[in-house]
C-alpha cells in the first residue's frame, strides 16, 4: 500500500480515492479528484496551471532546491521490520518535517520582501508625480508676496527718514 | 501565464463539440507520446507508412508533430504555415511533463527545470508531390 502522488496537482492519492487513467500505451496516470482528471483530459499543462504544485515550483513561488526535500523518496526495496529502526524513522520524519516547514516559510517571507520594497518605491514615485494634490502649486506664494511688500515699505520708510 | 490569449474562435467547428473532444474514447495523442514519436526510428516509420485506404490521404501525408493525416502534399504544406502547427511546435520545445516531475513538486526531491528540445517542422520531400 502506498500513498501515490496526483499526476496533475501533486497532491496525495490515498488508497480507494481518486481515479487512474490507463492510456492505450499502458502508461498509467493517477489523479486525486475529478478536477485533476478533467484538466488532464483537456490537455492542460500542469506547469502552466496556476493552482498546481508543479506551477508553483516552476515559477519560483516555493522552495525548490533544498536538502530537506531529499528525504522523501520512492524506495522500491523492502526493509525488514525492526522496531528500533521504525521508531527512529518516525522521530526523524517529524524532525525533517519541522525543518522543512520552517525553511519553506522563511523562503516565502523572503520572497515577499521584494514586493514590499517595490511597493514603497512605487508609492514614492506616485507622491512625487501627484504632489499637486497634497500641496497646491501656489500654496504659500501670497504670504511670500506680502512679506516682500512689507520689506519694501519698510525700506521706503527708512529712505524717507534719511531724507529728513 | 495560464490564461490563453486566443480570441475569435467562437464559430470554429472544433469548438462545437467540446464535451466529445474531452472524452477518452477518441483521444488524440499527448505531447509525451509525440516526443516518443519524434525519435528518429519511429519518426521514419510514421513518415513512410504503407498505403492504408481507411486513413485520410491513404496515410501518405502525415504531420509528425500534430499527429494528423492530410489529404495531399499541398494541404500538408499549407498546414505547416498555420498557427495551429506553429503553436504545437512551441509546446513541443519543452521537455514533456512526467509523473516524476509531479512527485518532485510534491516534495520528493529537488526541482529540476525542464530542458528545451529543438523541434523543427519535418522536411518536405519534393519527389512525392
Amino acid at each position: 500500500m502506498r500513498i501515490e502522488k496526483c499526476y496533475f496537482c501533486s497532491g496525495p492519492v490515498y488508497p480507494g480515492h481518486g481515479q487512474m487513467f490507463v492510456r492505450n500505451d499502458c502508461k498509467t496516470f493517477r489523479f486525486c479528484r475529478s478536477k485533476c482528471i478533467k484538466n488532464f483530459k483537456k490537455k492542460r499543462n500542469p506547469r502552466k496551471t496556476r493552482w498546481t504544485k508543479a506551477f508553483r515550483k516552476a515559477s519560483g513561488k516555493e522552495l525548490t532546491v533544498d536538502n530537506s526535500l531529499e528525504f522523501e523518496k520512492r524506495r522500491n526495496i523492502p526493509v525488514k521490520y525492526n522496531r528500533d529502526l521504525w521508531e527512529k524513522t518516525v522521530e526523524a520524519m517529524k524532525r525533517v518535517e519541522e525543518i522543512k516547514q520552517k525553511r519553506q516559510a522563511r523562503f516565502i517571507m523572503n520572497r515577499l520582501k521584494k514586493g514590499k520594497q517595490l511597493e514603497k518605491e512605487e508609492a514614492i514615485v506616485e507622491v512625487k508625480k501627484n504632489i499637486h494634490l497634497i500641496k497646491a502649486p501656489h500654496a504659500g506664494k501670497a504670504k511670500k508676496l506680502e512679506d516682500k511688500m512689507v520689506q519694501k515699505l519698510q525700506e521706503d520708510v527708512d529712505m524717507g527718514d534719511e531724507d529728513v | 501565464m495560464g490564461k490563453s490569449k486566443q480570441t475569435g474562435n467562437h464559430k470554429s467547428d472544433k469548438k462545437k463539440n467540446i464535451a466529445k473532444t474531452w472524452k477518452t474514447k477518441r483521444r488524440t495523442k499527448d505531447l509525451d507520446q509525440i516526443h516518443a514519436d519524434m525519435k528518429p526510428g519511429t519518426a521514419a516509420k510514421l513518415l513512410h507508412q504503407e498505403v492504408d485506404y481507411d486513413v485520410t490521404g491513404c496515410a501518405q501525408h502525415y504531420c509528425l508533430h500534430c499527429a494528423r493525416y492530410f489529404v495531399d502534399m499541398r494541404s500538408l504544406k499549407e498546414h505547416f504555415k498555420t498557427k495551429v502547427h506553429k503553436r504545437r511546435l512551441k509546446q513541443l520545445r519543452e521537455e514533456p511533463y512526467t509523473q516524476e516531475e509531479a512527485e518532485r513538486a510534491a516534495g520528493m526531491g529537488s526541482y529540476i527545470p525542464p530542458k528545451t528540445v529543438e523541434v523543427k517542422t519535418q522536411p518536405v520531400e519534393e519527389d512525392m508531390a
